[in-house]
């Protein structure tokens, strides 16, 4: 699997893609279940491919499908929550027979519309490709191509990766046809069923070894205009596990709303992590799990709430699952990461006028675990690398000032939370440079776990003044923007950590003198909530 | 004045090997002993004793002794490197720490990171400011520099490390806080990145430089020792050493780099393929190495190795992409999978069997050794599938113990699966294969390279017992057996040419680029390079000069390397360049983007030698292959073959011209050959084994 992943990637273009594993290969059975997927991918399109296969194949239903057929849709309520991100799917034919389909998912930065932090609903983040088939039995279906690339700024580079994914079906599909060769294997579904039982028995024997009960947790949403609130009950049965949202704040008029697609995926993730990690990932896994959110609330919103910063929402599933589970298995979780993630758009003129655009992902520290500190500043629950500093500066009229980690960011704990990093910015050029930013964890800091404290909050600046969250603005040559990620969450009673590893971080400097005293015996513990 | 005799030591994590070559005669003798991991130059002392006094060579006679070593890379992965302190630009101390901000694993929540190879605490920062363009911003705060050199003196470090932003593209600042540094603590190794590695990236030329700093010492220490005992022993000739990018340097040049060794026997082993892969027509060779805890493979590519400047050293998941240090340093591009002789059975929590990353190693080892291990490893599935034999595992000796490999793989696996202790076995060995056959078939189309017509050469001591299947597997037309496999690292070392590569990073745009910087910048590479193998004693009038652009469609995060002539450089030839670089880009990723800029991400020089010219002995008896026949033993060779009784040969007793129809097996020192039902070997007058696969 991660072979036809590969081919995609080489043959790919956009530094999106090929950067940040921003995509995912998977192999549907002939009946759409999913039994393999990329190993790299980033979680967001856990389990969605089969998803939209099934809405695709509604459409088209498997008798009308051709060999070398292509379908296609970015629809977000059907994929994984955004228009940014396009499914196509190949089915794949032996002989006559239908006997499997490949198909992925990959971001595109440019959908058309106008995405802004302003959004009303999802007709103003983008074009919807509704289903089609954007080749038949090997022909490109000009009047969908054309379609797309009338609505696209810069048609060439998302064109040019979905041009490179036909290439990867193809190479997919030799590589496929020589191991059924091969192996002598007749009927995938077969072998799917299997794959896909054993990853279903693995999954019920972890749940099933976790103690029935009902276990609950809620998380603060910074939000746009007003506080949000994420409940989480999750019920273990036997070997069945059910996760609801209910009480849910319902959802906004704010391009914050995540999909219900999405948050299935961050939810299924974040329970694959703490049961069963070490299971390749497949519909197997899921099949004793369900989970719900009720209709029209921030993660289940209908159409046409816009969904386009769906992360702000979704990356809290994560925290409130573990939060949930740490009253059963605290063995399993770690406290709160310093995420949603963070990015920053500038985009302005170099000196001699020539436009750019650049977004920067920077990340928080992440939580403590059972036994280890959080890492620095390491990407959670998603997955993406920075950008160095010496390519950054580069490629922008934009100076970095810094970029270190903040002493006594990192939630106190038995365990510590990874510490936060500060990021500043200068801009060099001679123009003003746009920046928009949307940051989440600047009201309600990442919480501790089982009496850890919370991490530090985001606190954004420009020239040393503190600034909106949530914000697009202009910077004038000389500014200096500055970002504090938020840090992670600390685990267990600070007065229980190891003296020596105090004394370390006293020596390092993450932790200060002044920060030593949360862990005196009698200071304030995290019990206390997180308002 | 010539003296005939040439030297090739490998020091391993369990053995050393030695290779002797007469240069009159084409003759090779090996040696392999046990390695001294305490003093590893005390083992390559008396390993070269043994080589020199078993076969009548006055030491004095020795012309040429070229080594290659673990060191480098264990000390970094033991951590018992010198204690550091390291110095950057104010406000960026922590780029060590923070790092790529990557999770190497998407779904365990639990993964350790690396951690910096020097504590916070000892990483000072100093004002100063150096733009992407190589201009001074801020200049830099001398006197602060000198209060960071008193607080690095009294912090007790033995070395320090300098990597200030944008160094790569202006040396300036990092050059005089070396010297303030010097001044003020003169007893301090000192590394800059600018000479360590000017190349564009702060966390990889950083930690390249820090990893410089880091085994200096260390290693100036053990060349100490170990060219006081050359001369000890009459030696009086200068040591070179083996890099990982297959070009050697004299011992002076790898002091001040020792980085340049963080894969220096690995590098031998290819290069060995190559060149004997050339001697037998073969120039298209995937190269596949299995040793005890690891298997790497390699592209070699029309004679010449795939090399790249990015590599990760001391991997915190053993083999995991990402948790590691990462490096810049030029090195023969390989793929490593935890899969060696020693590497361990275990059934998963999916009922599946797995194979490695951990390693029974040397002690106790796999079960069939006796030693004491109790888990069943690959060593143990081969020999119970009687792919070895219990009384020939290096050349006898060690015996293998049949009965406890049977036990081994029945608790770890037949018991738990309710299969048989063969099924098992087989299982494991398959297991194996298909891994290593799925990350070669990975890299090749990462590398854009179709493999199907590429022969496959195995090296180390477990290639060619698994080279076969994996060939099947991939569909690889040939498996060429060379002589002499398990000493292959050794044996490279004397075939590679004295070479060095110099990289300068500095992003231009094409249309911008200056060609009389350009040529300036390459002229003083090309310079060094010629001055240093001038001293190394290699005649001028033989070296070789080539340059290379990192280059990438504007905005690109990746980027592909391609030739410059100094023709297009003279007459300004941009349109050549782009050429040259869309030619390569074509060829890996099957398209161009007409219109599209380009810009120059770093420049490449490799100045190097002529090829010592080595001509191996051809055997010249003329026995038929009954002479080499030792026996007949039962193999198993899976489900739908099941057991075989194969002829079994001593692959020493094989002539020129011998055809043997498979399946049979072929049993050296070192390794064990196996043919599989269908396949047809056949010795060239080198005595390598050629392995036709589609032999009907």
């Amino acid at each position: 699997m991660d072979e036809i992943a590969q081919t995609f990637v080489r043959t790919s273009f956009s530094s999106v893609v090929r950067d940040n594993w921003d995509l995912a290969v998977g192999l549907m059975d002939s009946r759409g279940r999913q039994f393999a997927q990329s190993s790299r991918s980033i979680p967001s399109f856990i389990g969605t491919m089969p998803r939209t296969l099934a809405v695709m194949l509604r459409r088209y239903p498997p008798s009308s499908l051709k060999s070398g057929d292509v379908l296609i849709s970015n629809d977000g309520y059907h994929g994984t929550g955004h228009l940014n991100d396009i499914t196509m799917i190949r089915p794949i034919f032996r002989g006559d027979r239908l006997i499997c389909f490949i198909g992925s998912v990959f971001h595109t930065v440019d959908i058309g519309g106008a995405p802004s932090v302003t959004a009303r609903d999802s007709y103003e983040e983008g074009l919807t490709i509704p289903v089609s088939k954007i080749v038949r039995e090997g022909e490109e279906n000009e009047d969908v191509i054309a379609f797309i690339a009338e609505n696209l700024r810069a048609p060439g580079e998302t064109l040019g990766d979905i041009r490179a994914q036909f290439v990867a079906y193809d190479s997919g599909r030799k590589r496929l046809q020589q191991i059924l060769e091969d192996e002598r294997i007749d009927d995938l579904d077969a072998l799917a069923g299997e794959i896909l039982d054993r990853s279903e028995a693995a999954m019920r024997r972890a749940v099933g070894a976790a103690s029935d009960g009902v276990y609950r947790d809620r998380i603060m949403v910074d939000g746009f205009d007003e506080p949000l609130t994420i409940r989480c009950e999750i019920r273990i049965e036997g070997s069945e596990l059910a996760v609801d949202f209910a009480g849910t704040s319902p959802q906004v008029e704010r391009p914050i709303n995540s999909a219900m697609n999405f948050t299935r995926a961050y939810s299924a993730y974040a329970i694959k992590c703490a049961f069963d990690p070490g299971t390749p990932n497949n519909d197997g896994c899921f099949r004793g799990v369900t989970i719900t959110a009720p209709e029209g609330c921030l993660i289940n919103p209908l159409r046409p709430a816009p969904i386009w910063a769906r992360h702000l929402s979704g990356h809290y599933l994560p925290p409130v699952i573990f939060g949930a589970l740490a009253q059963l298995m605290p063995e399993r979780v770690i406290a709160d990461c310093g995420s949603p993630l963070w990015n920053v758009y500038f985009s302005g003129r170099h000196d001699d006028g020539r436009r750019f655009v650049k977004m920067f992902f920077m990340n928080g520290g992440h939580g403590a675990r059972p036994h280890q500190d959080g890492p620095a500043c390491l990407s959670f629950p998603s997955n993406v690398a920075t950008v160095p500093v010496e390519h950054f500066e580069n490629s922008v009229p934009l100076l970095m000032t810094e970029k270190s980690l903040i002493p006594d960011s990192g939630g106190a704990g038995r365990y510590r939370g990874g510490p936060a990093q500060r990021l500043g910015f200068r801009v060099t050029s001679r123009h003003p440079v746009t920046m928009t930013i949307r940051h989440e964890r600047v009201k309600f800091p990442p919480r501790g776990l089982l009496g850890g404290l919370p991490g530090s909050a985001g606190r954004d600046y420009v020239n040393g003044k503190r600034i909106d969250a949530k914000v697009r603005m202009d910077l004038e040559p000389d500014d200096v923007v500055t970002f504090e990620t938020p840090g992670g969450g600390g685990m267990g009673p600070p007065a229980e950590r190891d003296a020596a590893m105090l004394q370390a971080d006293l020596e390092s400097g993450l932790v200060t003198a002044q920060g030593a005293l949360a862990y005196r015996p009698g200071a304030a513990s995290g019990e206390q909530g997180d308002e | 004045m010539n003296e005939p005799f040439r030297v090739g030591i490998d020091i391993g994590g369990t053995f050393t090997d030695l290779v002797l070559l007469d240069s009159r005669t084409g003759r090779l003798f090996n040696e392999k002993v046990l390695t001294t991991p305490n003093d590893p130059s005390k083992g390559a002392l008396e390993g070269l004793e043994q080589i020199l006094d078993g076969n009548g060579v006055e030491p004095h006679r020795v012309r040429h002794l070229i080594h290659g070593t673990t060191l480098v890379a264990n000390a970094i992965i033991e951590r018992r490197g010198a204690r550091l302190a390291l110095v950057t630009t104010a406000g960026f101390r922590d780029i060590l720490e923070i790092g790529t901000e990557w999770r190497y694993d998407t779904y365990d929540l639990f993964m350790e990171m690396p951690r910096p190879l020097v504590p916070r605490h000892r990483r000072f920062e100093v004002p100063e400011r150096i733009g992407p363009t190589g201009e001074v911003l801020h200049a830099l705060d001398e006197d602060a520099v000198v209060s960071a050199a008193h607080r690095i003196a009294s912090a007790g470090v033995d070395a320090v490390a300098i990597s200030l932003l944008h160094g790569y593209r202006n040396p300036v600042h990092e050059r005089r806080v070396r010297d303030i540094i010097r001044r003020e603590a003169p007893d301090l190794v000192v590394c800059i990145s600018s000479e360590v590695m000017p190349e564009i990236g702060e966390y990889e030329r950083t930690y390249t430089t820090v990893c410089n700093a880091y085994v200096l010492p260390v290693f100036d220490r053990y060349l100490k020792r170990l060219t006081d005992g050359l001369r000890r022993m009459g030696i009086d000739k200068d040591l070179f050493l083996m890099l990982s990018d297959g070009g050697t340097v004299h011992q002076s040049t790898a002091s001040s780099s020792p980085i340049r060794l963080v894969q220096s026997g690995p590098a031998g082993g290819v290069q060995a393929t190559s060149v004997i892969g050339r001697l037998a027509g073969e120039n298209d060779i995937l190269c596949f190495d299995m040793g005890g805890t690891t298997a790497k493979a390699c592209l070699v590519d029309e004679g010449e190795p795939l090399r790249t400047t990015e590599f990760e050293v001391a991997r915190v998941y053993r083999f995991r992409k990402g948790s590691g240090i990462p490096l810049r340093v030029p090195v023969i591009e390989m793929i490593e999978t935890g899969a060696g002789g020693g590497s361990i059975a275990t059934v998963d929590h999916l009922g599946l069997v797995r194979v490695g990353p951990e390693s029974a190693g040397a002690d106790p080892g796999p079960a069939c050794y006796g030693l004491g291990g109790r888990d069943a490893t690959v060593t143990d599935a081969d020999l119970v599938l009687g792919y070895l034999a219990a009384e020939n595992f290096l050349g006898g000796d060690i015996r293998l113990d049949v009965e406890a490999a049977n036990e081994a793989l029945n608790r770890n696996l037949a018991d738990p699966l309710g299969i048989s202790a063969m099924e098992a076995a087989w299982a494991v060995h398959e297991t194996v294969n298909e891994n290593m056959a799925q990350a070669a078939a990975i890299h090749a189309l990462e590398k854009a390279r179709n493999i199907a017509g590429y022969a496959m050469f195995p090296i180390g001591g477990a290639g060619p017992v698994h080279a076969c299947n994996i060939a099947r597997k991939l569909s690889l037309p040939r498996v060429v057996c060379p002589s002499s496999a398990g000493v292959a690292s050794a044996l490279g070392f004397l075939v590679s040419p004295t070479s060095f590569t110099f990289l300068q990073g500095g992003v231009t745009a094409l249309e911008d680029l200056d060609f009389g910087h350009t040529r300036a910048m390459l002229s003083g590479m090309e310079h060094d390079g010629r001055e240093l193998l001038s001293a190394a004693g290699t005649d001028d009038a033989g070296v070789r000069v080539e340059n290379l652009a990192a280059m990438r469609y504007l905005g690109q995060g990746y980027d592909v390397e391609a030739r410059v002539s100094r023709q297009m450089l003279e007459e300004h030839d941009r349109a050549a360049i782009r050429e040259a670089f869309e030619t390569a880009y074509r060829k890996q990723f099957g398209r161009v983007e007409p219109g599209m800029p380009v810009e120059i991400v770093s420049w490449r020089v490799i100045v190097s030698g002529p090829l010592p010219d080595i001509e191996l002995a051809q055997a010249g008896s003329t026995t038929g292959p009954a002479d080499a026949l030792k026996g007949l033993r039962r193999v198993y060779f899976g489900t739908g073959i099941g057991f075989v009784e194969v002829p079994v040969y001593n692959r020493y007793g094989l002539s020129p011209g011998n055809t043997f129809e498979g399946p049979c097996i072929f049993e050296e020192r070192e390794s064990t050959a196996v043919v599989p039902p269908g396949a047809r070997a056949t010795v060239d007058p080198m005595l390598n084994l050629l392995i036709d696969m589609a032999a009907p």
